[in-house]
Formats: structure tokens, C-alpha cells, sequence
């Protein structure tokens, strides 16, 4: 599309009849001079894609997503560049934190069989009765949104998945979005490669 | 190696469509409850006549009072509106003395109406963090909750705040309020005590006027006994005999506790508030909730913030 309309006028939708014929040494020359702009124009092309990959990122809508799962499975890389983000501003600090626990867990505590997170990347550490603080070690994170359906269905919501770029890969057509249900990944400037949540008013 | 397994079977199955999720939030056996367990039937209902409602309270002669949008509406208890008050702003929440006077709650002051709706008096600001959600209107006192504040005001009938009840206090015993979403009600009992919910804490505390803390009851949990979520019970009211009705949001639910906090029944179970469990998930869960009130009859009416129905619960003979 940008190499056309780059060169566009190389290409007149009705060119002017020549009277004269053209010479085997004309054709020629203008053949090689289109060969040549072609050739720059696919490189300008190259180059114009390639730039629109700095400027533009993909990014993840919180309020759209539905933290079906697919994060953690068609993510190109080996473990998914989606992560779940804190907006501590947010977060009520809860002992019974419904992001962290699983639904009926047997005691709050930190024990592994009351943990909701299936790698374990949610820590939780105390601050003062009755509040707890919880963050995520990314590296353990799958992106499975586990913890940011809790934490939506019965808290304020400030878990949240993120693709981190300073892991994506940048896939020109990114094989989660291709995947998912609500359209939820979307193009963002590089600028302002994240959509976070803010507090919300009551 | 359960994680590593989910991950590599789905990715080996290929599928662009809509799969399984192996990483699924279930809490779909919570959503059900025990018939056993219910000893309420719905009578009738009816949707309150303004958008966005949000409280409900009941006057001396039954008078059903719904705070919705920036209006407060009495109605018939058949649902039948009888007048309407407008306010500036969103109406939060209201009570109604045993003479009729009413108490409308705004964000942050109260305004006071005769029995006929005319506006008597405006109360002062509580503050710039003010966010009043509950009024319990006894004789010569008003206590309003500020779950900005996260305290009880006490005020005279003028309009004057007179004390300041559960602010977190080691020498008093006082635990302090938790109040993590703008759910925190306030009812004064026959007793002479003020019943609190402490959502936080998920518990419903008792203080006397004032202000000693006098106790607490409620088990943290999602089992139909107890209270579930990050913030719950979100609101209350009290039967005739000191029993409390609880509302629950994320699962949304009214149970009957006795007067010293036993689980007795349900009136209403998940399944009965499908929308309100729905508008928990997308975004957060204090988009949901409940709120209750009880008639002189002791028939209990529950409103739906979602849909804005009110629903006329009896007990089965």
C-alpha cells in the first residue's frame, strides 16, 4: 500500500499516447529505472514497516479482557511474554485475597494447596492486621489469569494481564491475538506501550 | 509439571477456536444453593422506578424508600410509587425515623425531609473524604457511615456530629473498619446497639452509642456459612425478633443469621441474582451487590443494584 502510493505516479491511471515509438534503448532504460524504483520502494516499504513495528506495539485492554486461558498457551515463546500487573493503588490489601487464595482454601496461609496460582508467582507478604501485600515474580508468571479472574470476581479488579515488552518479540501478527475471544489485544503506540488500570471512582 | 502439561496440550492441539480454558476460575458449585437451606419464597416484585438504584429503607408505616440516581422514591409496598425527592446529586443511601422524618444520605452531608418529602434541613459536609453509604436513625441521634472515613458519625438532631464511633483505637479495643469497596451499613437495634458490617474483616460488629466495641461474629470464607470475597457483608438489616439479614456481592446472596451470629437460612441464593453475579466478573466486583430491608411484617425486601427489581421475600409457612 505505501510503496503504491509512494509511487504512484510512475504508475498514471491514463497515460498520454506518444505519437512517437518507443526505442528498444528507451524501453530499456525506463525498464531498468523501474526495476530500480521498484526495488527502492519495496525497500522503502521494508523500512516503513519496520518503523510502524517501533511505533506501534501490541498491548492487552483490561477492561476487555476475559482472562480465558489463551495467554498462557499461544504465546510464541516458550513461557508467555502476557504477565499479571499489580495496580497497588487499587488493591484493597486483603487478608482473604481472592486473587491469591483458592476459592475454598483450608486456611489463609501460604501454604502451596491454598494457593491459587499454579506456579506459585503471587507473593504475599504482611504488612498490618489485617492487610497483606501481594506481588508477582514474573518469571514465574504464565500469564494464565488465574489470579486476575479472583481477583475481578470478588475484589476491585487490580490484577490485570500486560504482554511485557521487554519480552515480546514484537510478531507482526501476534499469535494471541489471533486467538482471542474478545479482541482484547490491540495496537498501542511504543510511546505508551501499556493500558493500565487507575483507581476507580465509587 | 501439571502447568507444563495444560500449556503443551493445548498448543499441540492447534486449535484456533474456542478451547477449554486448562487455567478456568470454577466457582460453579458455590453458584447453587442447598433447596434444604432456603425457608424464603419470592411473594412479588417490581423495578424501582429510577435508574441506578442503590438502598432501600423501610419507615414505621412500611413505606419503601429507594435511593436511585439522584432521586429518593417512596412507594406502596406493592410497589406503587407515592412521591419522589430529586437531589442535586446521586442519592447514597437513607433512613427513616419512627416519626416519619427522613434522612437522605448524599456523598459527603445528609438531608433532612418531613414525612410529606419537604426538605427540612441540610446537615454540614463530613469532609472532603466523606463517602456516607449507611444512616441508622434513633431517637434523639442519627449515626451515619463514612466509608471514606471509615468511621460512625454520631449526630444530634440538629445536624451536629457529637462523636466519632470505631476509628482504630488499641487502648479502646477498637479494630478499626476495612473497608475496601463503598459497602458499609449501619443499623441501631432494639438492644440499644449499633450493628456494623466490617467487610474487610468479614464481620458484623456491635458498638454501643457510645463507641465501646462490644463484640464481633463471622467466619471469612466462601462456604454458604460464611462470608465470601474481598468485602463481605456488603449490606444488612435487622428482623423483628434481632435476627440479621446479610447481603453478599460476588456471590450474591441474603442469609439469616441469629442475633448473636449463627447461620440460619437463606432467603435468596446465587442463582436468584444471575445478572448481579454476571456484572461482578467483567471488571471488578463492586460493580454487584445487594441491599436489604424488612417491614414491620417481617417480610424482607431485597433490591438488585444491577437490575434495580425489588423482591418481596416470605417465609414458607
Amino acid at each position: 500500500m505505501l510503496v503504491l502510493g509512494a509511487f504512484s505516479s510512475y504508475f498514471p491511471m491514463n497515460p498520454k499516447p506518444t505519437s512517437e515509438p518507443t526505442s528498444r534503448r528507451d524501453f530499456l532504460r525506463s525498464g531498468a529505472r523501474l526495476a530500480a524504483m521498484t526495488g527502492l520502494g519495496a525497500f522503502g516499504g521494508v523500512l516503513a514497516n519496520r518503523t510502524q513495528a517501533e511505533e506501534w506495539v501490541w498491548q492487552i485492554d483490561p477492561q476487555k479482557c476475559v482472562r480465558c486461558g489463551n495467554c498462557a498457551t499461544k504465546c510464541v515463546l516458550e513461557q508467555s511474554a502476557v504477565k499479571c500487573v499489580h495496580a497497588y493503588a487499587m488493591c484493597g490489601y486483603c487478608n482473604l485475597c481472592t486473587g491469591y487464595f483458592e476459592p475454598e482454601p483450608n486456611a489463609l496461609t501460604t501454604a502451596a494447596e491454598n494457593q491459587l496460582c499454579p506456579t506459585a508467582a503471587i507473593k504475599r507478604t504482611f504488612v498490618e492486621d489485617p492487610y497483606y501485600e501481594y506481588s508477582i515474580d514474573e518469571n514465574l508468571c504464565i500469564g494464565c489469569a488465574k489470579c486476575v479472574e479472583g481477583c475481578n470476581r470478588f475484589g476491585n479488579g487490580s490484577l490485570f494481564l500486560q504482554i511485557r515488552h521487554d519480552r515480546c518479540v514484537h510478531c507482526n501478527e501476534c499469535a494471541i491475538a489471533r486467538t482471542c475471544p474478545t479482541e482484547a489485544f490491540r495496537r498501542v503506540p511504543a510511546k505508551q506501550p501499556y493500558l493500565l488500570k487507575t483507581t476507580h471512582a465509587h | 509439571m501439571a502447568v507444563l502439561s495444560a500449556i503443551a496440550s493445548q498448543r499441540a492441539s492447534g486449535a484456533v477456536g474456542p478451547t477449554k480454558n486448562p487455567f478456568a476460575y470454577d466457582v460453579s458449585h458455590l453458584q447453587t444453593t442447598d433447596p434444604k437451606l432456603i425457608t424464603y419464597a419470592e411473594k412479588s416484585r417490581w423495578k424501582a422506578t429510577q435508574p441506578d438504584a442503590k438502598r432501600i429503607a423501610i419507615g414505621a408505616d412500611d413505606t419503601l424508600y429507594v435511593c436511585a440516581g439522584n432521586y429518593l422514591t417512596a412507594h406502596q409496598p406493592s410497589g406503587e410509587a407515592k412521591f419522589e425527592i430529586a437531589a442535586s446529586e446521586p442519592t447514597r443511601c437513607c433512613a427513616v425515623a419512627a416519626d416519619g422524618t427522613i434522612y437522605l444520605g448524599l456523598r459527603d452531608h445528609i438531608e433532612v425531609f418531613n414525612a410529606k418529602g419537604q426538605r427540612q434541613a441540610t446537615w454540614e459536609s463530613a469532609g472532603k473524604k466523606a463517602w456516607l453509604t449507611g444512616i441508622a436513625a434513633g431517637e434523639n441521634e442519627v449515626f451515619v457511615t463514612d466509608a471514606g472515613g471509615r468511621v460512625i458519625l454520631r449526630y444530634d438532631k440538629s445536624g451536629k456530629i457529637t462523636r466519632r464511633i470505631g476509628e482504630k483505637n488499641k487502648e479502646r479495643n477498637v479494630p478499626g473498619f476495612i473497608i475496601p469497596s463503598p459497602f458499609f451499613d449501619v443499623k441501631l437495634s432494639r438492644d440499644g446497639l449499633l450493628r456494623v458490617n466490617n467487610p474487610g474483616r468479614h464481620r458484623m460488629e456491635l458498638y454501643t452509642v457510645d463507641g465501646d466495641f462490644e463484640g464481633s461474629w463471622g467466619v471469612t470464607g466462601m462456604g454458604i456459612t460464611k462470608f465470601c470475597g474481598c468485602c463481605n457483608p456488603i449490606n444488612f438489616a435487622l428482623l423483628p425478633d434481632g435476627k440479621h439479614v446479610t447481603c453478599e456481592k460476588g456471590l450474591p446472596r441474603v442469609k439469616i443469621y441469629s442475633a448473636t451470629g449463627e447461620f440460619e437460612s437463606v432467603v435468596a441464593g446465587v442463582e436468584t441474582f444471575s445478572e448481579n453475579a454476571r456484572a461482578c466478573g467483567p471488571s471488578d466486583c463492586t460493580a454487584g451487590g445487594l441491599d436489604v430491608a424488612v417491614d414491620s411484617q417481617g417480610r424482607i425486601y431485597i433490591l438488585d443494584i444491577v437490575t434495580g427489581i425489588v423482591r418481596v421475600m416470605q417465609r414458607k409457612t
